[in-house]
């Protein structure tokens, strides 16, 4: 298999946009989604106050956490236990709790599998980041979409197979090292589509050169480089680099009419919330990111949370978790859950993989009062679609929160249940690297068996 | 009846359960329970087992097929557990029955029967004959007659040579990077002399343009980069030093063996210098997280892990990196061999030094200690004089924390519960009076003095001696008491840590210097510290004799990274000529002889011609390991003379890829080379060599998508339009035009780069503003340059004046389409 996508790569791929005729040619099973949207909630969102209830916060409140052994913080001292100030609620069939932060994802309870025990490595925001991106908290490993990229390739040749769209106050913590092609070609890497403008980076000629002087000039190269081809006979590449040419031209039209949102109707629009001021920015990255998997993209990765200000423009709730948490969930509630409920209604969402996460989560004692610091130990994160069963919890964090308890997930665990519903054994999906067979969960990880 | 099935099936429930708990006990426990806790995984208890490791949950009662224990015990999942040894299918049976049944444990603690003994595996007969660790057997043969051998084989003859305009555009390309000017092309062209191919091979290899191409390959392999990578990105003011020198050091045809020692212990070496001092920037290229590294020790592993790759992959072609959690799967290196080589490093340290004579070093380093210990007094006594303001300004600004915080402060210490403490304490050590504060309710008097101290502070600040030139460079001594750096400030509230040790930073003596101690890792983790560890080299390389300490006679360094160096370089040692012979071949045709660069192992790549890699690796050694001397004599050979069209249609079938080189490999340009030929042949390149990097300007959208660290972004102008390798390396925001070209990654030591075809290439050089302003002046020079302008073009760009179809296709073409047009051609992006 490896040698087949190497080959469809040498022969002109490029851009994850591989030639593979069909879904099936490259995976392992029968997948049960063909694309994943990626919901990155950027600065570690907290369990404790959005999807991981603790009364026991309440009983101890203002105590210190104790029997845990050193309690590592990242910044000062430990705090003694906090309660949320969130109120949490039961929706759905399932009864699932959801805290009041998020009414409209609560609604749609029964839409999502939710995992409350899901740790990670490390306390830092840019391994962390990378650790979710990549499996590892180095930099440089290829990132989770640039694996599905090489494993399943793109189904749109005029579209790249992988596509980011990072929050307008700017990128997420660790920058684009989180949608690198690691190792693997550039033509994996994600390609970053921006909310505004040309989305991508020298799509479109600059002013001045008009589109028939452009087309004129492609014209002459094709001639050229045919006259020299002729010398070259069955040189794949040679042959690879006129089509890029091809492939470059219908991007140019193709990639700004996947992202405009000029003929979604007002009702769409208002159910992302494009409508109200403070939804709009996310609300817009999820439309584009149904808009971009409708077309065939593989693997859209969204950003919520950019470096700006940090404290206030991501989700790290250092100085105060009410007031953070509100601001963010606000403006990602309507969008996501707009999101859930149009790929349910264009019938996208039994074969979409939808993922949201952070991070890290965050700890069950206060910082100064009213913030938490960083908690590696333990996040809750959901997954829907691909026929995944909504409204289950899937494995628990300890009393306070403060370490995942009944089935602990790793980051690893995590990928392979992610390639796994994409058809893709995360034992089998292999890059060969300087002499080893790399992968995405390195030597580790097991599906999640509630979801594989 | 049912009763006694009952009961029955309860006592093998309780059998099962104590035949489990022998099980665990025998083949499990000593490295998951008790003393040793691998992967945080404790098997000793239910509760511990369900909670799981540090990979997740180990058992899910009632779910073995999905139990990770089950999946890892069978080979499911790997590792296959118990490491070293596997468990039978009944054992097997056994524990999936105990999961499914509830995994219950019996009434009674369980303890492991064996202990952990890190034992090495003796060398196999078959590891000592594994070809890359056999001695070097020079062929009686040349490169041409070897290669013509492996082509008789075949039944395939090698092309004749190529034209001379190809021949003079290859080599220019090759060895210096940048296209021959139209009279370079026709002084060569025309010339009638009978060497005047090795003349023009000297010609390049004395031009100091040679340094920033082949020098470029070195860095590569040395993943160096101007920036710091992870969070904070930091800027490294100092690297491109080590840049340079690295340039420089091509230049002059520094042998590789002289090389590679400056790099690994410039600092140990009899008489060191400013170059040999910032080599060692090499061991220093890492990735660096830089947040107090002292604290963190994790994060000091993994740096000693990138450099043992980068040794190991980047000069003796071994993944020796891979036996840092256990013996190597499948090269004969163990994990003791990972941790003698740890070992031989571990004495390391960060310091930046001062590039100038002792003396003044000595001068400049008392005088900025003068300056702080003054300024250090006046501080002090700011502090004092604000103390009382201070007091009154913190009550109110604890105010607006919230009404526990408030309660807590205000509750007299000895009273505070202990949630309350905690609380107090992240606020009242964390909370600072501004100086601004302090202003507002100042008296007029203090004020003034306040000023006055400031005023002098700030004079003092103006005395400090002017900054002396700076090496990024690592010596040894003890990392427990490196001074904070950039990124070292400790969180609010943390404070440095006192160390419970006496020590230096830098060995100060008048004792020798000893390296800190350093052990074996068992499984690689960092707090499963097995025996100590003394230096020493890979056992299935090492030929004897040779010492693992060449202790310096100052006295201040270990001398270990001397013996690695020596080691290394001892005519002995087939590895590193081996994989330099190796890489010089890769770079001058595309594809190494043995393609896996950095692997000589069993997971690499054969050698496809071994006489000729030794034919190569024993020139290189007698010829005194001059790159320069290997560079003439495999470009002075028939098979880099010959063409790259394809003469014989047949040769196709029987050796499509050409890995027999019946031809001249047809290869694309790296990044950085097609930006620089676009440059030259444009004619604004600007050809300022070494300092400081440069900042071509970016889109301000991808500026934010990094926002740490530094972009000093330049206007597009001669200022950037200097070569590639000048341009700033940040980790975390990759230049797009070299990574949509394959840049390979800036953290990962690596030999032979990527190539791909994607159309965000076709994209950058359609409608990039730079590239359509570069064409635009090369529009502008074929202008001036007058008469037939598309031979200009092509002359210019290609080396060669244009066929007759060709001047048909342009035709109707304007200045600007022609030459953006030309600098879009396969044959402009090729090496041909």
């Amino acid at each position: 298999m490896q040698s087949r996508r190497k080959f469809l790569l040498e022969a002109g791929g490029g851009l994850g946009a591989l030639a593979l005729t069909s879904l099936e040619a490259a995976t392992h099973h029968a997948p049960r989604a063909k694309r994943v949207i990626s919901l990155f909630m950027s600065g570690g969102v907290s369990h404790m106050d959005t999807f991981d209830p603790k009364p026991a916060l309440a009983r101890y409140a203002g105590q210190p956490l104790s029997g845990k052994g050193d309690i590592v913080v990242r910044q000062g001292h430990p705090g003694p236990l906090m309660p949320s100030p969130f109120k949490f609620h039961r929706h759905g069939q399932s009864g699932l709790e959801v805290s009041e932060l998020f009414p409209k994802l609560g609604a749609l309870a029964d839409e999502y599998a939710l995992i409350r025990s899901v740790f990670s490595k490390s306390n830092d925001h840019v391994q962390a980041h990378y650790a979710l991106s990549s499996g590892q908290i180095r930099m440089g490993f290829p990132s989770l979409g640039a694996w599905v990229t090489y494993g399943l390739g793109s189904v749109n040749k005029d579209l790249p197979g992988y596509v980011v769209l990072y929050d307008q106050r700017g990128g997420p913590f660790g920058g684009p090292a989180n949608w690198t092609a690691g190792f693997m070609p550039a033509a994996y890497q994600g390609t970053v589509f921006r909310a505004s403008g040309d989305p991508i980076l020298d799509l479109k000629p600059p002013p001045g050169l008009s589109n028939d002087e452009q087309r004129k000039r492609l014209a002459a190269l094709a001639k050229l480089n045919a006259i020299d081809a002729a010398q070259t006979p069955a040189n794949t590449e040679l042959a690879a680099r006129l089509e890029s040419y091809e492939l470059a031209y219908r991007m140019q039209s193709a990639a700004p009419e996947a992202v405009d949102l000029a003929s979604e109707s007002a009702a769409t629009k208002t159910l992302y919330g494009l409508d109200q001021s403070h939804t709009e920015p996310f609300g817009r990255q999820c439309l584009m990111a149904r808009r971009l998997v409708e077309r065939g993209v593989r693997f859209v990765q969204l950003y919520h949370g950019g470096l700006g200000n940090q404290n206030l423009d991501t989700w790290d709730a250092h100085e105060d978790v009410r007031s953070n948490h509100t601001r963010h969930a606000a403006a990602t509630d309507t969008p996501i859950a707009g999101l859930l409920t149009d790929l349910k209604a264009r019938g996208m969402l039994d074969d979409t993989l939808v993922i949201w996460h952070g991070e890290f989560g965050r700890m069950p004692i206060s910082q100064r009062g009213l913030g938490r610091d960083h908690n590696p130990g333990a996040m809750s994160i959901w997954m829907a679609g691909a026929k995944i069963r909504g409204g289950q919890v899937i494995g628990s964090s300890d009393e306070f929160g403060y370490k995942a308890e009944e089935q602990p997930i790793s980051v690893h665990d995590f990928h392979a249940t992610i390639l796994h519903l994409l058809g893709l054994e995360h034992t089998k999906l292999t890059y060969r690297f300087n002499g080893r067979e790399m992968r995405l969960t390195d030597v580790y990880g097991t599906p999640i068996p509630q979801i594989a | 009846m049912l009763r006694i099935c009952f009961v029955f099936g309860f006592a093998l429930a309780l059998f099962a359960q104590e035949d489990v708990a022998t099980l665990l006990e025998q083949k499990c426990l000593h490295c998951h329970g008790g003393g040793l806790e691998l992967g945080k995984l404790d098997l000793r208890t239910r509760a511990a087992v369900l909670r799981g490791g540090e990979h997740g949950a180990t058992v899910v009662p009632g779910a073995a097929a999905t139990s990770k224990l089950i999946r890892m015990v069978s080979g499911l999942d790997t590792p296959r557990m118990p490491l070293g040894g596997s468990l039978t299918e009944g054992e097997i049976r056994l524990l999936t029955d105990w999961i499914n049944s509830g995994a219950k444990y019996p009434d009674r603690p369980l303890v492991a029967k064996q202990s952990v003994v890190s034992t090495e595996p003796p060398l196999r007969d078959a590891d000592k004959k594994w070809w890359a660790f056999q001695p070097i057997a020079k062929p009686a043969a040349t490169i041409d007659s070897l290669i013509k051998a492996s082509l008789v084989k075949k039944e395939l003859r090698p092309a004749p040579r190529a034209d001379r305009s190809t021949l003079v555009r290859r080599a220019y390309l090759d060895l210096i990077g940048l296209p021959p000017t139209p009279s370079e092309v026709d002084a060569f062209v025309n010339s009638k002399a009978p060497d005047a191919w090795s003349r023009l091979i000297d010609h390049l290899l004395a031009s100091p343009h040679y340094g920033e191409r082949w020098g470029r390959h070195w860095l590569d392999v040395a993943r160096y980069a101007d920036s710091n990578g992870y969070e904070q990105d930091f800027d490294r003011p100092n690297a491109w030093r080590y840049r340079d020198y690295v340039i420089r050091a091509f230049n002059d045809d520094k042998p590789y063996d002289a090389f590679l020692t400056e790099q690994l212990a410039g600092d140990e070496i009899d008489h060191p210098t400013y170059d040999s001092l910032t080599a060692t920037g090499f061991l220093r290229s890492y990735a660096k997280v830089g947040f107090r590294e002292k604290d963190n020790p994790e994060f000091r592993y993994e740096y000693l892990d990138d450099m043992i790759a980068t040794i190991g992959r980047g000069v003796m072609g071994l993944t020796v990196q891979c036996a840092r959690c256990h013996d190597h799967k499948f090269d004969p290196i163990s994990q003791k061999d990972y941790y003698r080589m740890q070992a031989t490093l571990f004495g390391y340290v960060e310091v930046d030094q001062p590039l100038v004579p002792p003396a003044e070093a000595k001068i400049w380093r008392e005088a900025n200690a003068r300056v702080d210990a003054a300024i250090t007094e006046l501080r002090d006594r700011i502090r004092i004089l604000e103390a009382p303001y201070a007091a009154q300004i913190l009550p109110n600004k604890y105010k607006r924390f919230p009404a526990n915080v408030q309660e807590a402060i205000a509750t007299p210490e000895a009273q505070r519960t202990p949630g309350q403490t905690l609380l107090a304490n992240q606020v009242t050590r964390t909370t600072r009076a501004s100086a601004a504060e302090i202003d507002r309710i100042c008296s007029p008097a203090d004020l003034a003095t306040r000023r006055q101290l400031n005023a002098e502070i700030a004079a003092l600040d103006k005395k400090r001696p002017a900054p002396v030139p700076m090496a990024m460079s690592v010596t040894d001594g003890d990392y427990r008491f490196t001074p904070d750096g950039p990124g070292d400030e400790p969180a609010p509230g943390k404070g440095i840590k006192a160390e419970a040790i006496a020590g230096s930073f830098l060995h100060e003596g008048p004792n020798r210097y000893s390296a800190p101690p350093s052990f074996l890792l068992v499984r690689g983790d960092i707090h499963a510290k097995g025996e100590p560890m003394r230096p020493g080299f890979p056992r299935a390389a090492d030929w004897g004799g040779l010492p693992v300490e060449v202790p310096p006679a100052s006295g201040q360094t270990s001398g270990r990274r001397l013996a690695l160096a020596r080691w290394l370089t001892a005519p002995e040692n087939p590895l590193t000529a081996r994989v330099m012979a190796n890489r010089l071949w890769h770079h001058h045709f595309g594809r190494g002889i043995v393609p896996s660069l950095d692997n000589f192992g069993r997971m690499g790549d054969k050698p496809s011609n071994p006489e000729l890699l030794d034919l190569l690796a024993t020139e290189l050694v007698t010829r005194r390991w001059s790159l320069k001397s290997m560079h003439r004599l495999i470009m002075t050979s028939e098979t880099y003379q010959q063409a790259s069209a394809i003469e014989d249609p047949a040769a196709l079938s029987s050796d499509p890829t050409n890995k027999l080189l019946w031809r001249y490999p047809i290869r694309r340009l790296e990044a950085e080379i097609v930006r620089d030929q676009v440059l030259a042949v444009s004619g604004t390149l600007n050809q300022t060599q070494f300092g400081p990097a440069i900042f071509p300007p970016l889109p301000a959208e991808l500026l934010a998508s990094s926002a740490k660290g530094i972009w000093n972004q330049q206007p597009d102008g001669p200022e950037t339009w200097r070569r590639s390798v000048y341009v700033y390396r940040k980790r975390g925001l990759p230049f797009p035009m070299f990574e949509t070209f394959d840049l390979p990654d800036q953290n990962i030591a690596c030999g032979a780069r990527n190539v791909s075809t994607a159309p965000t290439q076709a994209l950058y050089l359609m409608n990039d503003p730079f590239l359509l302003r570069q064409a635009h002046l090369f529009a502008e020079r074929i202008r001036e340059a007058g008469g037939d302008p598309v031979a200009t073009a092509f002359r210019l760009a290609l080396a060669r004046g244009p066929k007759p179809e060709e001047r048909t296709a342009v035709a109707t073409l304007d200045l600007d389409a022609l030459a953006q047009v030309v600098l879009n051609l396969n044959e402009f992006l090729y090496l041909r």
